[in-house]
């Protein structure tokens, strides 16, 4: 689904995000993406996002070459991959149900499809009672619901998660690992940037370690393992 | 489309109405400036229109001395009548020209006058209108006579006068379409950092670039076709009722030309606006 061939990256001001990078990562895989500040994470994803071009190598995603994509090609290359973040990134000024109707709304889904596709979503997530609420209603667990609803509406292939529980308690973190597992279960490959050691070691997936641009690790049913010393695991 | 028809409606409405204020500033100046223009290009038409008309009827008039003799007035008389460039002379006599002086002049002016004082004079008409200059030049220096005056002159100083003002009137109007696109732009720029959050939801779930960019295009474009439409009713008011208009009577098709071209420029420069806007504050 996602394969990462040499790829290197360098920004404009000299700092290297990438150095050789090459991965591969199948269909309905569960991928820890770890590493400290500055390791390279938000880069991987950005690229994924296209909204990077890599300097070399190639990156593959549903067997197409990303940067062969052309620019008006990229919103539909974009509409195959969710996204959701820390700071959730949802609309203040429209309700639950809007905010998810809004990303089926801008992709030009008719009316009855989003009437159909928003319940059913939002029962997913749990919310089918706060459908009326504004964002600033719920609490930090709901809202990053509200937004995983809204990556997912469209069914994409790919849901790339941004420390999605960076700002959220252990259990509303363990709510959302709960629902990105169901995700998963359905098939779609789930990218997760995390700092959270604790969820990492409990769910035993993929952890791919970046440090510096480089992938220092990759373990199948991995751990967290970055404060642990060299060989000490 | 059905659907992005009504989602761009909506949206394009709902940012002119957050924007009112800006919005209204935008109309008012490109509305003020497209009126110049309007104004400069029928004043254009009506001057050429004017001229055209008087040059038609030019008179040359040979002015003789009151103290000319007989001789000299038959001399000038045959010279005009033998010469191809000038039909229809009619010979005025002093007494004749002193009833006309009687008729033009404030009574304080001509109650001083005598009938003796009075030119008589030759009016005459050229073949062409130029060559009311070459009558001049024949007979300005010859015995007898005291001036030759042609209106051609007048038509000249007029168009002139005209013309200045013309160029006033556009550099004016340039100038306030200058401020009227930045201003465009400018409201514009606010809406879309209004909705910069919504802007970039839409990149994030993969919204197409036109499908983002339209709503803020077709904004510029209603405000520059707004403005156009208030300056379009100036200057049919202008045309109706400016004073200047009762001398100078323009067709509808010129008043309909200089409406078609105040609308296509106010709806380029609401365009130009927005679409400037977009390059630079939108980047999808």
């Amino acid at each position: 689904m996602i394969r990462f061939e040499h790829v290197s990256k360098t920004y404009k001001n000299g700092t290297v995000a990438l150095r050789d990078v090459s991965l591969n990562i199948d269909k309905g895989e569960f991928v820890f993406l770890v590493g400290a500040s500055g390791s390279g994470k938000t880069t991987f994803l950005r690229l994924l996002l296209r909204e990077e071009l890599p300097d070399r190598g190639r990156i593959l995603e549903a067997g197409r070459d990303v940067s062969k994509v052309s620019s008006w090609r990229v919103p539909y290359l974009r509409r195959n991959i969710g996204c959701i973040f820390q700071d959730f990134r949802l609309l203040p000024n429209k309700t639950v149900f809007e905010n998810v109707a809004f990303a089926l709304e801008v992709i030009g889904r008719p009316r009855t499809t989003i009437d159909s596709q928003v319940p059913q979503i939002l029962e997913l997530v749990g919310l089918t009672d706060k459908a009326g609420n504004r964002p600033s209603e719920l609490s930090g667990g709901e809202q990053q619901r509200v937004a995983i609803a809204r990556a997912f509406v469209n069914r994409p292939l790919i849901l790339l998660a941004d420390e999605p529980t960076g700002n959220l308690d252990p259990s509303n973190s363990e709510s959302i690992m709960a629902l990105l597992e169901r995700i998963n279960r359905t098939g779609t490959t789930v990218v997760m940037a995390t700092h959270d050691k604790a969820l990492v070691d409990r769910m035993r997936r993929r952890v791919i370690e970046l440090d510096h641009g480089e992938i220092v690790r990759d373990q199948v049913r991995g751990v967290y393992g970055i404060d642990e010393p060299i060989g000490g695991r | 489309m059905r659907v992005y028809l009504r989602y761009a409606i909506r949206e394009t409405l709902s940012n002119l109405w957050r924007n009112r204020l800006m919005t209204i500033a935008a109309v008012l100046t490109v509305a003020v400036s497209l009126s110049l223009v309007g104004a400069a290009l029928l004043l254009k038409q009506s001057a050429a229109q004017a001229s055209a008309q008087w040059q038609q009827g030019t008179r040359v008039t040979v002015w003789m001395e009151p103290t000319a003799t007989g001789s000299e007035l038959g001399n000038v008389r045959s010279q005009l009548e033998s010469l191809p460039i000038v039909k229809n002379c009619v010979y005025y006599s002093q007494a004749q020209d002193y009833q006309e002086a009687k008729r033009i002049l404030p009574t304080v002016e001509w109650s001083v006058l005598k009938v003796s004082d009075v030119p008589s004079s030759f009016r005459c008409v050229p073949t062409v209108p130029s060559n009311a200059f070459v009558v001049e030049s024949t007979f300005a220096n010859q015995p007898g006579v005291y001036k030759v005056t042609a209106p051609e002159q007048q038509i000249r100083e007029m168009n002139r006068a005209i013309r200045i003002l013309q160029i006033v009137f556009l550099v004016l109007a340039a100038v306030l379409l200058l401020s009227a696109t930045v201003l465009i732009l400018n409201t514009i720029r606010m809406a879309i950092f209004a909705r910069r959050r919504e802007v970039s939801v839409m990149k994030l779930v993969g919204a197409t670039n036109w499908f983002i960019r339209i709503p803020y295009m077709t904004e510029g474009f209603i405000q520059g076709l707004l403005g156009s439409v208030v300056a379009i009713g100036a200057v049919t008011a202008l045309h109706t009722w400016y004073p200047l208009h009762n001398e100078f009577v323009l067709s509808t098709g010129a008043l309909m030309g200089t409406n078609a071209v105040v609308l296509i420029v106010g709806v380029l420069i609401g365009s130009v606006g927005s679409g400037l806007a977009i390059r630079r504050f939108l980047d999808v």
